[in-house]
């Protein structure tokens, strides 16, 4: 192999063991690679003076020691997280549980919500113009019934024959006295639909028991 | 370049003999070969598969692969963090932080580089974050004093002045070139090991290597004759 002057730097950064050994050779003859060669090769022996591989025996325990330690926190550690995992385990029926009740209980009341039927009037707290009326309606034809009946029942109220017919007397005056009260909420408080319903159940009595004044007339 | 050698002092007790060092960055570097390979050659001999077993007994927990591991490179790897460093106690804190960090992360260890080459790259890193950790403290104490590591007294054999004049003149190179220089011709780690270690290309450790002599011998070369000057 031919070596020059020139390849003595490149075989320095890379050399292959057959190139040094030409340039050993090419150092033979050329006094300048030789000093080159030598105080490369002294650089790498003063290294040997950072080099200090003397023991400390205090060292390996003190590693030791830390390692344990650290183990023992990782081992609690991994012990607290898996004890979390069994507990998060063995509740998991009842999650599983809670939310498919959640479920339930969230596409019932969207299906109730979307399939409700509209409520009537009666179930309203409070009437809209339109069952007002209705009501109001309702209200006058009982009342027009009702009179119609207190005329032909009137002989009968005015001088009852019997105890029974004392009784229903009584009865219409209870009746007469709650229908005033309620009429006179209603006044203050029209679209009151429990006020409406209690009138109504109220002209409803009347009208049954001056029937049954009636019916025992004859 | 002149012919004489290093203005050091220590120069006659220097050996002309060859090195064995040079014959060591030829292709017997790789070390992705057979079985019989060797990482870490220079001073603990392991094999690639022992390399493999410590890992394995690491990464199962068992406290005698960590034994092992310091056993076969404790004291190389506490004259790394010492040179790093610049003094034995931040040494062996570097050290034992190391293999706490390997216990934290054998888990993450995939097997691309030796178990001993991941290793030592571990500690570095870690004297890289001790040296930072000092800068810092020593900013906030607007301590101005030298950054490059602090030579301490080392063992009672070493030549002083010759330590010294090498430790002044490795303060003077860049971070990659003295840590390659320390773990080439220090450690004796070959360029493919320093290049897993410190994350760069083998040919990168080379030119590092190559820059870093030339530079310490522009240090440490006294002033040329001009005798000698024009001997060549």
């Amino acid at each position: 192999m031919k070596i020059t002057c020139e390849d003595r730097d490149k075989i320095f950064a890379d050399g292959t063991p057959a190139e040094w050994a030409a340039l050993e050779a090419h150092s033979a003859n050329c006094a300048a690679c030789a000093g080159e060669i030598r105080a490369w090769k002294e650089l790498s022996v003063s290294a040997n003076e950072l080099r200090d591989y003397s023991d400390t025996p205090t060292l390996w325990p003190r590693i030791e020691q830390a390692l344990v330690a650290e183990a023992h926190t990782k081992k609690r550690r991994a012990d607290r997280w898996g004890l979390l995992s069994f507990g998060m385990g063995s509740l998991g029926w009842q999650t599983a549980a809670a939310a498919a009740l959640v479920v339930i209980l969230t596409v019932s009341t969207i299906w109730i919500y979307v399939h409700r039927t509209p409520p009537g009037p009666v179930d309203q707290s409070l009437l809209k113009n339109p069952a007002l009326a209705e009501v109001e309606l309702t209200q006058a034809a009982y009342e027009q019934a009702i009179d119609k009946l207190s005329a032909e029942a009137k002989p009968q109220l005015e001088n009852p024959a019997t105890p029974l017919q004392a009784s229903y007397r009584e009865k219409l005056q209870v009746l007469d006295s709650a229908i005033s009260d309620l009429r006179a909420q209603a006044g203050m408080n029209p679209s009151n639909a429990h006020l409406r319903r209690q009138l109504l159940a109220m002209y409803q009595e009347k009208q049954q028991t001056l029937e049954e004044i009636l019916e025992a007339k004859r | 370049m002149g012919t004489m050698g290093l203005a050091l002092p220590w120069e006659t007790r220097i050996s002309c003999v060859p090195r064995e060092r040079e014959k060591r960055v030829e292709p017997s570097e790789d070390l992705t070969g057979s079985p019989s390979q060797t990482v870490g050659s220079a001073s603990a001999t392991v094999t690639t598969s022992e390399d493999a077993e410590i890992a394995a007994r690491c990464r199962a927990g068992d406290l005698g692969g960590y034994e092992r591991l310091y056993a076969l490179h404790g004291s190389r790897m506490k004259n790394v963090a010492r040179n790093l460093l610049g003094n034995p106690i931040d040494a062996e804190d570097a050290v034992q932080e190391t293999f706490l960090k390997v216990q934290r992360s054998i888990a993450g260890f995939r097997g691309q580089s030796s178990f001993v080459t991941w290793t030592y790259r571990i500690l570095i890193n870690t004297c890289y974050d001790a040296r930072r950790s000092r800068m810092r403290k020593k900013e906030v104490a607007n301590d101005d004093s030298e950054e490059s590591p602090r030579p301490e007294p080392r063992a009672p054999d070493a030549h002083p002045s010759l330590r010294m004049a090498l430790e002044r003149a490795l303060a003077g190179l860049t971070k990659h070139q003295r840590d390659v220089f320390l773990l080439y011709e220090v450690e004796g780690f070959h360029h493919a090991e320093i290049a897993g270690m410190l994350e760069i290309t083998e040919t990168a450790s080379k030119n590092t290597l190559f820059q870093a002599k030339k530079n310490l011998r522009q240090v440490l070369e006294p002033p040329r004759s001009n005798s000698s000057a024009g001997a060549r």
